[in-house]
């Protein structure tokens, strides 16, 4: 049964999943190929200062990135499911409707997961080549709240998407545009440092939303 | 689950609403509170102040005396040399000293403390500068240090650890005693100075060291300082006179000052200085020090002669945000407010401010009627809302909206 | 014989808007039943119970002893739903959905399914939305045969079928559910697709039942009437005895479960002047319309 759950949302999301894994990486490695560049012009402790001092984020162009993945990977694994009502169909699978939707969430969630660990993981090597420790590690404190935001994005689009009833809809979005921009708080690089864990637990609280949404649903609000 | 997942959507929105909410009324209603700029004037050995008060402003002395703009421009003369010296209204002499502009630019330095400078993300990694290049201009170095287990330099351009330059150091730092690794390091990391003084350096036993390059050698001195001191900041200063090297600010709320070459620790004269939460601004002139501790409802001026000696001591505070009318209506819509950022800190985290008293009580009783009403009118049963009653009850606006966004009609 | 579903005292409202109120429906092991009403009587509503996807305001439905509304895996494995307009994972293939699905019924059987498919026109690549309503609606009744379950809900089978179709549909699935002994609960809105399947009808009004009962039953006992009134002032439609009357100038048709004697006797009896009086041979959907009524 997980094997054919797995098969439905990958079917779903596995165009988007590829296109922004592919996407991601073009961003980091243009990231990197302005960063050699600027070593090349100005000489990397020219680089090295501009961002240990002068808080310059060579990788600022990466804030948002994640964010839309999360959305995009939450609308392409959900949408679908909304169409005509067709979560119906997962309802009726011979399972408790919970460990079905919980199911599906951990599939996109796994996916969404690994597309970030990839992204996280190409940053780290190319920033580590380039930089040394104190550069790399204050640039991944910045850069994991932006992963986070995806991550709560995903977890309430679902929650969005699923919901029956438009009015809701709306204000459960107002809800996740109230609540995502605290990921995205401009600072020093570095700065997020305290916040990230009480960010990650937050997102950990948020992960289960579509249940409410799903159960809605099942109880036949409109 | 579908409870659990309703109330973990309650508690997310009950944060982002206690940011968002007091964030809108703030930037609704917020009034600026005037501060008033005071300085010693050496012409009449007294305070000046100007500020504004009502919407007018003032320029007047601590006796209550009031000026125009041009007398109270004459009486700080070190101040406003240059408008002085336009309208031709300067003095030849002040207390038997020749006003030589060069003379006053070069004993007036200006010396900035937030709180948000020391609790920020420090950067681990710092040029070492040539100090004594022979060259006029300061260049930038090839490589940046950090002191851990040893004084590492990093080449840049390689990302390679230089380990001849970090052996001659290190040696040299254990040399001293130096006990790593370091726990503040602060200098001027820029080529804009006049000249480079490398860095102090408070080691794992609080010692404090000046650590710089001579030559491409290491020059280090210990600073003596009293047993059990601790410095919670230092900040490092350029000044024309080159009479310290820096600023210090201690865990006894003491200031000092370092001097240069002889590196004798003066504490000043200073009462009582909160880096945690108090700015401080330093400004000197040819005759004076006027030492400003800045804090959310007071300013405390101390005045120092040139030998650092306390002259006079001025003091003025006004009502904080919270005791002023737009914070007092504030009281009674918000049981707290949380903020993303601190004016006294550059980290990002969730600083939380309780508000004072118990006045939103009202708002929160009116809510809870509110939502009575609310679920009444759905005809459901009150029981099963309970816990949602509590939560209005606690967190007010907040939580009201919060379980209407995320009704609780799975349990009517 | 068991019931298969039993819905007891269902009570329904949409906000104020009452729907039904003290429902019963059993469904006999083995039977087919056909639920018919008109646009917003309920059907969708008593289906959407059936699968739990609405909680009734009071009242409970079991399928197979089960509570609809927390229907264990293994009930829910022994039902085959039709949805409404056979709405399946569209962005799946034949090949794909087949493959989905297996992995969830241990008696899967897809000789079935694949004999419907080798009837269709698509390609083994092309996506179940790019489909033809006829032939999704083939792909979703091979997946319900597929999975072989005990109760087959189908709502509303018959929409955007071409009647070829819809024929061949109702055909294949009588015999199917006869051989299998299988259960079967419909709905449609083409009355007359119902005639060649059901066992049973229930025919829903806005929220009432006007009639739940085997369907050679409803045909036999339930009849129309036509006369003239000669005298135009006479209103029938309060009398108990009727069901249902419609009546145009003076032109009368009344639909009653009374016998012709004692239709004639009553109109007798009243001093009812009328002419032309005759028995009107019935199929299930002039029945339905004559019970339900045109508007």
């Amino acid at each position: 049964m997980l094997k054919s759950m797995i098969y439905k949302e990958w079917l779903k999301i596995r165009w988007f999943l590829i296109g922004a894994a592919i996407l991601g990486l073009f961003i980091i490695a243009y990231m990197f190929m302005n960063v050699q560049r600027s070593i090349t012009f100005q000489g990397a402790n020219a680089v090295w200062y501009n961002i240990l001092f002068l808080n310059k984020m060579i990788f600022g162009i990466m804030k948002y990135v994640p964010l839309l993945i999360g959305i995009g990977i939450g609308v392409a694994q959900y949408f679908p499911e909304t169409v005509n009502k067709r979560i119906k169909l997962t309802f009726h699978l011979p399972l408790f409707e919970n460990r079905a939707l919980m199911m599906m969430l951990s599939v996109g969630m796994i996916c969404l997961l690994l597309t970030y660990l990839l992204h996280f993981m190409v940053f780290w090597m190319l920033s580590n080549y380039y930089f040394a420790h104190e550069i790399t590690v204050a640039s991944l404190i910045t850069i994991t709240p932006w992963f986070l935001s995806g991550l709560a994005a995903y977890f309430l689009v679902g929650l969005i998407v699923l919901e029956p009833v438009w009015k809701y809809r709306i204000l459960y979005a107002f809800a996740a545009a109230m609540f995502v921009p605290l990921y995205l708080k401009s600072g020093m690089i570095g700065a997020y440092g305290p916040i990230n864990i009480p960010l990650a637990l937050l997102t950990v609280l948020i992960s289960v939303s579509l249940l409410f949404s799903a159960y809605r649903f099942r109880k036949g609000e409109m | 689950m579908k409870n659990l997942s309703r109330y973990n959507l309650i508690v997310i929105s009950i944060i982002s609403l206690s940011v968002i909410l007091p964030w809108i009324y703030w930037l609704s209603f917020e009034k600026p509170i005037p501060k008033p700029f005071v300085m010693y004037s050496c012409v009449d050995d007294c305070f000046m102040i100007r500020g504004s008060e009502n919407g007018k402003s003032y320029r007047m002395n601590e006796h209550g005396e009031m000026f125009t703009r041009e007398e109270f421009e004459q009486k700080l003369p070190l101040l406003n040399i240059r408008q002085l010296m336009i309208s031709r209204t300067l003095p030849d002499s002040i207390k038997g000293v020749e006003m030589d502009p060069h003379v006053v630019n070069k004993a007036r330095s200006f010396y900035r403390y937030k709180p948000s400078t020391k609790n920020a993300p420090k950067p681990g990694l710092y040029p070492m500068f040539e100090s004594e290049s022979g060259r006029a201009k300061l260049e930038m170095p090839e490589d940046f240090f950090r002191i851990n287990s040893r004084m590492e330099f990093i080449d840049a351009d390689r990302n390679k650890i230089n380990e001849a330059k970090t052996a001659l150091f290190t040696g040299a730092l254990q040399h001293f005693g130096f006990k790593f690794p370091a726990k503040m390091i602060e200098g001027i990391p820029t080529t804009r100075k006049s000249c480079d003084e490398g860095y102090f350096v408070v080691d794992n036993a609080d010692q404090v060291f000046h650590v710089k390059m001579e030559q491409g050698q290491p020059y280090v001195q210990q600073v003596e300082i009293p047993k059990g001191l601790i410095f919670k900041h230092i900040g490092c200063v350029d000044f024309r006179n080159k009479l310290f090297y820096c600023y210090l600010i201690g865990h006894d709320h003491n200031i000092y000052i370092i001097t240069q070459d002889d590196y004798y620790l003066k504490r000043l004269p200073v009462d009582e200085f909160n880096p945690e939460n108090q700015q401080l601004r330093i400004y000197s002139d040819l005759f004076n020090y006027n030492v400003i501790a800045l804090a959310e409802d007071f300013m405390k001026v101390t005045v120092l002669d040139d030998n650092m000696e306390k002259v006079d001591v001025f003091y003025k505070s006004w009502k904080k945000r919270s005791e002023r009318p737009e914070g007092k209506v504030f009281s009674y819509l918000f049981p707290l407010q949380l903020n993303l950022v601190d004016e006294n800190n550059a980290f990002i985290n969730f600083y939380f401010h309780l508000t004072k008293g118990f006045n939103w009580i009202i708002l929160h009783i009116v809510l809870l009627g509110s939502h009575f009403l609310i679920i009444r009118k759905r005809k459901a049963k009150l029981k099963n809302h309970i816990v949602d009653f509590g939560i209005v009850l606690v967190s007010g606006l907040f939580g009201f909206l919060a379980v209407n966004i995320f009704p609780n009609k799975l349990n009517d | 014989m068991n019931n298969v579903i039993e819905c007891n005292n269902l009570t329904h409202y949409y906000g104020q808007k009452l729907v039904y109120e003290n429902l019963n429906i059993h469904v006999k092991e083995g039977s087919i039943l056909g639920l018919l009403g008109k646009n917003g009587a309920g059907k969708t509503t008593t289906i959407n119970i059936l699968n739990g996807f609405l909680q009734p305001r009071s009242g409970e439905c079991l399928i197979y002893g089960e509570n609809t509304q927390k229907l264990p895996p293994e009930t829910k494995g022994r039902i085959g739903f039709l949805i409404e307009g056979h709405i399946q994972y569209a962005f799946m293939d034949i090949h794909q959905i087949e493959k989905f699905y297996s992995g969830f019924y241990p008696n899967w059987n897809n000789e079935p399914y694949w004999e419907l498919m080798s009837k269709l026109k698509v390609t083994p690549s092309q996506k179940i939305s790019t489909m033809s309503c006829g032939q999704r609606s083939q792909v979703a009744l091979g997946l319900i045969l597929a999975q072989d379950p005990d109760l087959l809900i189908l709502d509303d089978f018959s929409m955007g079928l071409d009647p070829g179709y819809r024929r061949l549909f109702i055909d294949y699935l009588r015999a199917y559910a006869k051989s299998e002994n299988k259960t079967i609960f419909t709905t449609s809105h083409i009355i007359s697709d119902m005639e060649r399947l059901i066992d049973d009808v229930l025919i829903m009004d806005y929220n009432r039942v006007l009639a739940q009962c085997p369907v050679h039953e409803f045909m036999q006992n339930f009849k129309q009437f036509n006369f003239t009134l000669l005298n135009g002032g006479v209103d029938l439609s309060k009398e108990k005895f009727v069901s249902n009357l419609e009546k145009v100038n003076n032109e009368v048709e009344l639909y009653t479960y009374e016998s012709e004697e004692f239709v004639k006797k009553f109109l007798d009896d009243n001093g009812v002047e009328m002419k032309d009086f005759k028995k009107i041979d019935m199929n299930l959907e002039d029945a339905f319309i004559g019970l339900t009524g045109k508007y």
